[in-house]
């Protein structure tokens, strides 16, 4: 393994995680830190509520309205226009950028303000609007890190979680003149000072959508910084892009969502900041945006909600809980999975949302402990779900040809008990520490690891002399 | 076909394989004991988050409250509900749009939710004056606190302003080697003058 670093690709997750545990292992100790710190908060935050009741609560929320969800898309659609918003419905990001560059044209956009959103990172909003002449600035703190150090984020709630105190004092050092031994508030005073400008300066402020009330036509958004209010309330436009999943029913649904959003997320019994957007400013008002637009994303969302048992991962509300027990995830953190969604909840989104072949190997990179499974907020049965991009991609022919052929040969020695007593006797004796590093597959175990000696007698002949 | 409604054409075709969920009525708020009467659980939750909570018996107090708080600041926003005699009790008002130069704001909040120590703050207000002064004071009438979140959208619903804002505490973030630092973009001291 050289030092240089693997493609940010899902197709490199092995090549991508084997580098960052034996390149950066200072990753591991910053993700797994900060992972352990929000899931203990969580746990926390679950015991001091009915935690079983919110959650089936949440669950049907967002069940009904999946599977309802045309009813509901068109509804939100009406209650958005009627509102005085401008809405908009996009299939690919192309379409996305087209609504962007055409509001960047009509308005004379050259800065743009932007909340943190999984949706516009999937998106690459940032690169395009760079290539419109448009600044992009992210204005959540940990965006902003990573933006000036042009990584992706590597979680969902915790973007810059990779970064350790000292990598963001070099960081703040060489790019806003700060001293290195700045304590964090001085840090943080340096980038609010500099964000300032910005939020006051930008024409138009993009954002995502938490949740989006049908009956209402709500956007709401969480947060605990204030930069979503400060970015849909300063500049002139509000663009806010938002997953066809994120619809709910009604306004009064958010009372619980938000909620157990927060506490599944960070263990706070509700973000700092929510804003809950109807429009754009109207008479009586004396600030906000002047015209807000809404864009509803497909980009892949209604082919995973086509696949009959992968669609259940649309209930999401992108917490990041799964991601915090993950003891997988918490070996690497993000970047290793090679797209915007990691974790658990990455390795069943992505399969559906770029397609299986893309998204391969994700689906593996689990030990299938169910963790994930008992803190999601609405249920999402993740490892069900793993297991059915694994099975998918032995039906589709996707898994490589020394699991094929492995698997093939050991239902031929399965059938056949001689057979199978014959090899299971050789085994006993093969050395299989040297065997293993010439085999596929097998190689990659025995690298890491070591295992006693088997026993000189077979579990056949054990039962057979009547077993103590 | 459009975009529009190729998206939905796609999501009835799946929809009709997915056997529909019930919704499951209103949010309950469960939990395993009985909170707090509202005015006391607001300021329980609302200090936890590092709020501060301050209680006035009239306006007469209030606004002497807000004489002796005011002094030390040189630069005034308030929002459009803010009593007009407000402006006289000691910082100079900045003009609106000039929020940002104010070194301290006053605010009406609409309401208040006790579930989770939430002012609740209106567009109509204005909201420059709600986000960009590092020290906020919202005045809060005690007889629009509400005791959960649920209870608060339901009342809140069929007078909806262009934008709503919950804030529950001055703004934070540990996004800084997870290390919590405060006053990151919004106001970094918030004081709510029960009233």
């Amino acid at each position: 393994m050289t030092g240089s670093s693997p493609e940010y690709r899902p197709g490199a997750y092995r090549e991508a995680a084997a580098h960052s545990l034996r390149e950066t292992p200072m990753v591991r100790d910053s993700v797994g830190s900060a992972t352990r710190t929000f899931d203990s908060l969580r746990a926390h935050a679950y015991a001091d509520v009915e935690s079983d009741r919110w959650r089936d609560w949440a669950r049907d929320v967002k069940g009904h309205a999946l599977t309802h969800l045309d009813q509901y898309l068109e509804q939100a659609e009406r209650s958005l226009v009627r509102n005085g918003v401008h809405v908009h419905w996009a299939a690919t990001a192309e379409d996305v950028h087209r609504v962007i560059a055409k509001v960047v044209e009509t308005h004379g956009v050259r800065t743009v303000v932007k909340s943190k959103s999984m949706l516009s990172e999937e998106l690459d909003v940032n690169a395009h609007l760079e290539s419109l002449g448009v600044r992009p600035v992210e204005t959540d703190l940990g965006e902003y890190i990573i933006q000036l150090l042009d990584e992706p984020p590597s979680h969902i709630v915790g973007p810059a979680i990779h970064r350790s105190l000292d990598d963001c004092r070099v960081l703040f050092h060489e790019r806003l003149g700060t001293p290195l031994d700045s304590e964090p508030d001085e840090l943080a005073a340096a980038a609010r000072a500099a964000l300032r400008e910005d939020f006051l300066s930008a024409d138009l402020g993009i954002s995502g959508g938490n949740f989006l009330a049908a009956d209402t036509g709500t956007v709401a958004l969480i947060e605990n910084e204030g930069n979503i209010r400060l970015t849909t309330s300063v500049p002139r436009v509000h663009v806010a892009l938002v997953g066809i999943e994120k619809v709910v029913p009604r306004f009064e649904d958010l009372a619980g969502l938000l909620q157990l959003t927060a506490r599944a997320a960070t263990g706070q019994p509700i973000g700092l900041f929510v804003s809950l957007i109807q429009g754009p400013r109207t008479g009586d008002e004396v600030d906000g945006p002047e015209e807000v637009h809404v864009v509803l994303v497909d980009n892949g969302r209604t082919t995973l909600f086509e696949d009959d048992v992968a669609w259940e991962a649309l209930r999401c509300v992108r917490c990041g809980a799964c991601l915090n027990i993950c003891p997988v995830y918490r070996q690497t953190g993000g970047h290793a999975y090679g797209w915007t969604y990691s974790g658990p909840i990455g390795a069943i989104i992505s399969p559906g949302l770029l397609g299986l072949d893309r998204a391969l190997p994700l689906p593996h990179a689990s030990s299938l402990c169910g963790a994930c499974t008992d803190v999601c907020p609405v249920r999402i049965p993740i490892p069900e779900l793993l297991i059915h991009w694994r099975e998918r991609t032995v039906d589709e022919g996707r898994n490589s040809t020394a699991e094929r052929l492995g698997m093939k040969a050991y239902a031929g020695l399965a059938e056949r008990p001689g057979a199978f007593s014959a090899a299971a006797s050789a085994l006993r004796w093969t050395p299989w520490r040297a065997a293993g590093r010439a085999l596929p597959v097998l190689s990659g175990w025995v690298q890491e690891r070591d295992a006693p000696s088997p026993s000189p007698r077979s579990f056949r002949d054990l039962w057979r002399e009547g077993i103590e | 076909m459009n975009t529009r409604d190729q998206i939905l054409t796609a999501i009835r075709a799946a929809r009709e394989r997915r056997t529909p969920v019930e919704h499951p009525g209103r949010f309950g708020g469960w939990r395993p004991v009985e909170p707090p009467p509202p005015l006391e659980g607001f300021e329980a939750m609302f200090t936890q988050a590092g709020g501060e909570v301050v209680h006035v018996s009239g306006t007469v107090e209030r606004d002497d409250w807000l004489r002796t708080f005011l002094a030390e600041f040189q630069h005034l926003s308030m929002g459009a509900g803010v009593p007009p005699g407000i402006a006289d009790l000691g910082p100079t008002r900045i003009n609106p749009g000039d929020e940002h130069a104010a070194d301290v704001g006053v605010s009406m909040a609409r309401g208040a939710i006790a579930e989770t120590g939430s002012l609740m703050m209106d567009a109509r207000d204005g909201r420059r004056a709600q986000l960009l002064p590092p020290v906020l004071v919202v005045l809060v009438d005690r007889s629009t606190v509400h005791a959960t979140v649920a209870d608060a959208f339901e009342s809140a619903r069929g007078d909806l302003s262009a934008a709503i804002g919950l804030h529950s505490g001055p703004s934070k973030s540990a996004d800084i080697g997870q290390v919590m630092v405060k006053g990151v973009h919004g106001p970094g001291r918030v004081i709510a003058v029960l009233a």
